[in-house]
This record gives structure tokens, sequence and C-alpha cells, in this order.
């Protein structure tokens, strides 16, 4: 169990160097993607500084928290794209062009390399700017004690978890389907109901999005960490969805994979 | 796990009624039709391989030959676990090929001719330091191994290119070697030589026969390039519309097929291929 | 000159047809294009808008009542996504860097011309089914909308269409150039919901962005026609936004159009 550990984190690190020396090539890339994500930034700040010049509160937070809650997005975002986005986006490409089986014929879990064969390292360039958003929204906050960013450790992997785990089951069916485009874009659309605070929602909808579709746990949980008083039912939950997401994406990538019919060569 | 030693073993590859049935959607022309395809499907099942019984002895190449649609590709992925047969059973080195057991993909490895399983933007050893900790293997031992095939197939000077930009040639010795690096037991070969220069061709048959008189590996091996099958293969595996027509040696088909379309003139191996693949068509 | 039209006509028109068919051959992902997504995006932002309401003081924002922007995040999802280029686009760009235009350089038809046709056949057949979500909805839920406005509002919009695939075109000509050229387009996009109005009515914006944004060609898109639909925008600023994408369409074909030539002319024939 422990040697089969140190096996996949070896492998992980290999896959990530090899990612780097890929992602080398394309230098011009490392400033595009930047400038794509300080679009999207701007988009969300902007609608936020607009709505907040005619009320005072969305939610439950005001201008400064919501900033704050921002930039968390920013991070976890970031992270995501870095560690995940890239496999998963080219499973409909992969399974479309047969180049799954490939990946099918080698000893090691197949989900495993699927998620996280390659790194997408050009978007460090956006983590930094996430991270000084953020700092720069933390010290618009009055009396804000940075120890609560030590939640950030255990939350942040879990919001990466839940985040995987419902991509994961979208892009999967692209091994059921064949072929999903829309269904990617749908994805988009559910994660968006998660870069809103959860707080803002009406009662039902709000219940669904940390529970049915936990969208919702991805950003407010951690936001609530920073921001709201703790309330430990809300800090503790992601502890227990993560690992029951993740096991759920196990048992559906088995699943899906019976279907698999590996395009004709 | 296996279910008797492998070096006991004398058929490394058996199946018993092999089958694997698709269903497609069989799709109707203009627009009128596509909108009724909304809620009315109809679908046509295609047969691709047809209760087939083999038996492959270890040690052996076997070339696997037929039209295309014939049932290769698709016998050839079912026995290296890609795919699940409707129905029929397969073991190949005692174990279930579509279970997928870790054990057996260490010890069986599939060239898809037409696909790259090395990444396209990082050289060749970067992709085999890769495929080294996927396979478990000695770090030292593979460079050794590189090495050495790189050499037998006179492409060490571009080990260190990147993949992408690799000639066509250069790219499917690269993969060959990548193919062989946990020197895996049984080898899959789809159609390695497809889309290369006489020269290229050549020196990958030269380098195949050479790796397996010293290595021993079972091969099945599908080409259309009757020169691939002729001078490589111990056996012949003629499939047509799912079904296998002929098992045995090359120069038995060639005398055989010969007497039974009654020409006298002595026709190599090639001409007779062509001729039964023509005589399938016709049939179809 | 009237054969070579008829032709011409002809010719594009079977490229529309050929775009509604292959779509059409994938029940889901059309289904979830046509109604899913913008079911989802309506009930977002609608939730969005009540809880700004909520938190907010007053009935009104900027003069109107919650119902209108109710009715605004409805109408502004459907018309977003009409107003948005996303497959077309991607398929233009791999196209053009795959190399694979070979097939439809050596032809007698352009690049820009097939897919105009394929991707304007789409919108229009999408459109019709997918309209019927809003109408529905506004009539149950009693919206503020006026139905009579919808058709006007809709030609704004298919107008700007053209200036959206003018854009995807001189994307697609950067390909020529540069790799991985796709990761522009949806930033590309999410530029445009905010320019378009998307995600909040653009005369909530203080001045002189306000002028500015809803002068800019890429209001047409949502905010004007689904502004003139619910009653926020009058005819004059229909009439701007048409003058507007006219302007930036002559000059964006031009544009485009030099952009191709260069494109071209250091185009390598990479694999065929």
């Amino acid at each position: 169990m422990i040697k089969n550990l140190k096996k996949y984190f070896s492998l992980y690190g290999a896959m990530f160097k090899a990612s780097v020396i890929a992602d080398l090539e394309y230098r011009a890339n490392f400033f595009t993607r930047i400038a794509t994500d300080i679009l999207w930034y701007i988009a969300q700040i902007m609608t936020f500084e607009v709505l907040y010049q005619h009320t005072e509160r969305i939610g439950d937070w005001d201008k400064y928290q919501m900033r704050v809650f921002l930039g968390l997005l920013f991070i976890i975002d970031a992270l995501y794209m870095i560690v995940i986005h890239e496999n998963l986006e080219n499973i409909t490409e992969k399974v479309r062009k047969g180049d799954l089986d490939l990946l099918l014929a080698k000893p090691v879990n197949s989900q495993f390399m699927l998620t996280l064969q390659k790194a997408n390292t050009a978007i460090f360039g956006n983590l930094i700017l996430a991270l000084s958003w953020f700092f720069y929204a933390l010290t618009g906050l009055p009396d804000f004690n940075y120890e609560r960013l030590l939640w950030m450790l255990i939350l942040i992997p879990c919001s990466l978890a839940v985040i995987y785990s419902i991509r994961f089951m979208f892009s999967a069916t692209a091994v059921i389907f064949t072929r999903s485009e829309n269904l990617q874009f749908l994805w988009w659309q559910i994660y968006k109901l998660g870069m809103r605070p959860d707080s803002m929602y009406t009662p039902y909808i709000k219940f669904a999005v940390l529970t049915v579709l936990p969208v919702g746990v991805i950003v407010s949980v951690p936001a609530r960490a920073l921001l709201n008083p703790p309330e430990l039912s809300y800090l503790l939950w992601p502890l227990v969805l993560a690992p029951i997401l993740i096991y759920g994406t196990h048992r559906f990538w088995n699943y899906a994979l019976k279907f698999y019919s590996s395009a004709s060569s | 796990m296996a279910l008797y030693s492998v070096k006991t073993m004398k058929y490394v590859i058996e199946t018993q009624d092999l089958t694997r049935v698709y269903k497609s959607y069989q799709k109707p022309e203009g627009l009128k039709n596509s909108i009724k395809g909304i809620w009315e499907r109809k679908y046509d099942t295609k047969v691709a391989l047809d209760k087939t019984t083999i038996k492959i002895e270890s040690g052996k190449i076997i070339g696997l030959v037929g039209a295309n649609g014939a049932g290769k590709t698709t016998l050839l992925k079912i026995l290296s676990g890609l795919v699940v047969p409707s129905s029929g059973s397969a073991t190949v080195l005692g174990y279930k090929p579509w279970e997928r057991n870790n054990e057996y993909l260490r010890q069986m490895s599939i060239l898809l001719g037409q696909k790259n399983q090395l990444w396209w933007d990082i050289s060749p050893v970067d992709s085999y330091a890769l495929l080294a900790r996927i396979y478990d293997l000695n770090v030292a031992k593979t460079r050794q191994r590189v090495d050495e095939l790189a050499t037998m197939l006179d492409c060490k000077h571009v080990l260190n290119t990147q993949l992408r930009r690799l000639s066509l040639g250069e790219r499917m010795k690269m993969e060959i070697i990548g193919a062989l690096l946990h020197e895996p037991r049984i080898l899959f070969l789809d159609e390695p030589t497809i889309g290369l220069d006489i020269v290229a061709q050549e020196n990958i048959r030269n380098f195949l026969s050479n790796y397996v008189k010293e290595k021993g590996p079972t091969v099945i091996l599908t080409s259309h390039y009757m020169d691939d099958i002729a001078t490589l293969a111990d056996s012949l595996l003629l499939i047509s519309k799912g079904n296998i027509v002929y098992q045995g040696t090359v120069d038995e088909f060639t005398n055989n097929t010969n007497s039974e379309l009654a020409h006298d003139e002595k026709v190599d191996f090639e001409e007779v291929i062509r001729r039964f693949l023509e005589t399938e068509s016709r049939v179809r | 000159m009237k054969k070579s039209f008829a032709v011409f006509l002809k010719r594009n028109l079977a490229f529309a047809n050929l775009a509604i068919v292959t779509n059409l051959e994938y029940r889901l992902n059309y289904f979830i294009d046509a109604f899913v997504q913008p079911i989802l995006t309506t009930g977002i932002e609608v939730l969005l808008w009540i809880a700004v309401f909520k938190g907010a003081q007053s009935e009104t924002i900027a003069g109107f009542a919650k119902d209108s922007y109710l009715s605004y995040a409805l109408w502004s999802a459907f018309f977003a996504r009409i107003a948005t280029s996303w497959m077309y686009e991607a398929r233009m760009i791999e196209e053009v860097s795959s190399g694979s235009i070979n097939s439809i350089i050596v032809r007698p038809m352009t690049f820009y011309e097939y897919y105009l046709s394929q991707f304007m056949g789409y919108k229009i057949i999408t459109t019709l089914l997918s309209l019927t979500v809003p109408l529905v909805a506004a009539w149950y839920f009693d919206l503020p909308t006026i139905y009579s406005r919808i058709p006007l509002a809709l030609l704004l919009c298919f107008y700007f269409l053209i200036l959206v695939h003018t854009i995807s075109f001189i994307i697609s000509t950067f390909a020529f150039h540069y790799t991985k050229i796709s990761s522009i387009t949806a930033a590309k996009n999410l530029l445009f919901w905010i320019l378009m109005g998307e995600l909040f009515p653009l005369d909530l914006l203080p001045e002189p962005y306000k002028t500015i944004f809803i002068t800019a060609p890429f209001a047409s898109g949502t905010f004007v026609p689904v502004g003139y639909i619910i009653g926020r925008v009058e005819i004059d600023t229909v009439y701007t936004g048409f003058i507007s994408v006219t302007i930036s369409l002559i000059v964006l074909n031009l544009l485009g159009a030099y952009l191709w030539r260069k494109g071209l002319d250091s185009y390598v024939g990479t694999g065929a």
C-alpha cells in the first residue's frame, strides 16, 4: 500500500516535470493565459462593484467581504486549472481520437493518469495574480485575524476535490456518449453557481448547492472560514464530502469504461 | 492471477467462440429525416468478430491479414484488453485481457500504428523516463535498454529531439522503442509500418526479425504491406468478415490457394493474398 | 451576375442545411445547447437579482423595479447565448491551425462564407426552437415584455451575429501564425458578455462608461435588443445599434480580409 502510494507520488512528480518541459516550449502561452484570465477576473470584480453601487449587501456580505470571496475564487480556480483542468478538457478529444486506448493498456490506474497526466504550468502567473488580489482584499477587512488562513490548508484541497469530482462526472460521460461538447458547457454553468456566495441563494437552493450539487462548497465554505464567525458544521462538511465524491468518481469511471467501444483505426 | 506458469504454457493466446458485435445509428438522408431522428432511431448491428476460435503458441510471430473492416483490429483490441467481447472467452498469458490486471498489462504491449503514445512536446528520452515509472522499471537498466534498441534501429541521434520535430519514420522508431521498454512477452503490432518509406519499412522489419529472435516474445502483427507478413510471420491468420478462414504457415497458404485457384505459374505470397482479398470483396 | 448569385445562394443554403443536419444528429447535445443552458443561466441571474434587491434599501434600482430586472435576466440569458460563438469559432481555429483548410481553399468557396452560412443556419433554427422558453416564461410569470418589439430585436441581434462571425474569422487568422489560439475564445466570450450586458444592464454603469458601452456595437448583442423588448430602451438606441454594428462590420471585414491574405501568404501547407 505504502509502496503503491510512493509509486504514484513519484509518477506524479515525473509527469509534472514533463509538463513543465512541454509548457516551456510555448512561452507565449504563459502571457496569453495571464491576459485572458485577467479579463475574467475583471468581469467578476466589475459585476459586483457595479451592483454594490446600488445595494449595501448581497447575501451575508458587503463589498469588502465580497472582494475576499472573489480572491478565494480566483485562487482555487487557478489551482484547479494548473493541476486538473487540461486533463479533463481533453477527455472528449482522447475518446474521439482513440487515444484512451493507449492509456488503458498501461499498468497504472487509468483514472489517475487521465486526471493528472498533464499539469498546465503556464497558469502559475494567474495564481500569483489571484494571490495578489486576495491579499489586497484582506487588507480591506477591519481586524482580520490572519490565523484563520490556516483553515485554507484543509479546505482548499477539499474544494479542489469537489470541483474535480463534479467535473470528472461530466467529462467521463464522453466515454459513454462520445460527443459531448455541450455537456462540458453545461458544467461551466453549474460551476458558475458556485462562484456566488451560498448565502445569496434562497434556502432550498442553498441546501442544494451545498449537498446534492455541491458547487457551493467550493468557495463559499472557505470564504466563511475567513469572513464569518466559526460554524463548525459548515467547515467540517467538506472533509466528509470530498472522500465520498472521489469514491463516487472511481465507481463512475469503472461503470463508464464498460461502454467504451474504442474508436476504429 | 495467472492460472499456471508462463514457462510451461504452450499456447499463450487461446480464444473460444470469441464474438464482438457493434451497434451503430443508421443515419438517414436529408433534413426532414434528421428532425424525425430526434425521437425515432434505427440501429444497425455489425458483427465485427464472429465466434472466433484460435490457439497461438509462445514465441511465434503471427501475421493477421484481412480486408478493411474484417475484424483484425477488433481481435487485437480484445486480446489487449481494450474492448470487452460480446460473448465467448479468451485468455492471454493466463489472464482475461479485459480485466486489465496490472500484472498482465506489464507483460503486454500494443503499438497502434497511427497513434502516438509518447508525449508530443517533449523528447523521446523524457517520455521513456515517464514510461519507466509507469512500468516500475529500473532507471539505469532502462537507459541501457533505450541505447540498445536505438542502436539496433539506428536512431540514437534523434533521441533528444522533441517528438513533434521528427519525421514519421523516426517517430515510428521511437514508438517502437517505447513499446519494447518493459520487455513485453506479448506484442500486438497494428500496422507498424504504415505511411513509411521503403527504406524505413525494411529497417523496421529487420529490427523486428532480429528482436524476436533474440528476446522471443509472441507477436501478433497486422499490416497491409504483404512484405511485412511474408518476411516476418511464422504463421498466418486470415480473417474475413469476422471469421478466421485460415490458420497455418505462409508457405502452405501460398501453395494451397495457388492450386485451388488452378493457376500454373508460381505466384508469390502478395499476389495470392491480393486475389484472396479480391474474392472476399466480391462476395461482400 | 444573377447566375453567380444564385449559385452563391444555393451553396450557402446547402452549408446551412449541413450545419442543421449535423447538429440534430447529436440529440442530447442539441437539447442542452438550445434549452438547458439558457434556462440555467436565467436561473442563476434571477437568483442574483433577488439577492440584490433583498439587500437594497429601495423598491427600484436605477428607476426600474425588480420585475424589470427579472425580465432582463430571462431575456438576456437567451439573447446572449444566441450572440455567442463557441463551436464554430473553435472549428474555424482548428481548421486553420491544423491545415485542413487545404480542402476548402482548393474549392470555389471562401472559408468565411462556408462558416458564416453554417453558423447562421445553426443559430436560426436554435433561436426558433429555444425562443419558446422565454416566451412561455414571460407570459406565465407576467414579466414586463413588449411582444411586438421582439422581431426587430431579433433582427438587430442577428445583424450583430455577422459581426461575431467576422471577429471569429479574424481570430482564426491568428492561427496561421500562433499555436494554441483556442484559449482566446473563452476569454473573448467573457469579455463580450460584459460588453453586451449579459451580466448586468449596461445602464447601471456610472458615466462616462455608460454611454461608451451602450454606443459600442457589442451592446447590440444583448442590452439593446433585450432592453427594447422590456421597455428599458427606446427605438433611437436601436437605430444607434444598427449604425454602430454597420460601421464595425465595415472596419473589421476590411481588417479580416487583410489578415486572411497575410496569413495565407505565410501559410506553409502543414499536413493535408
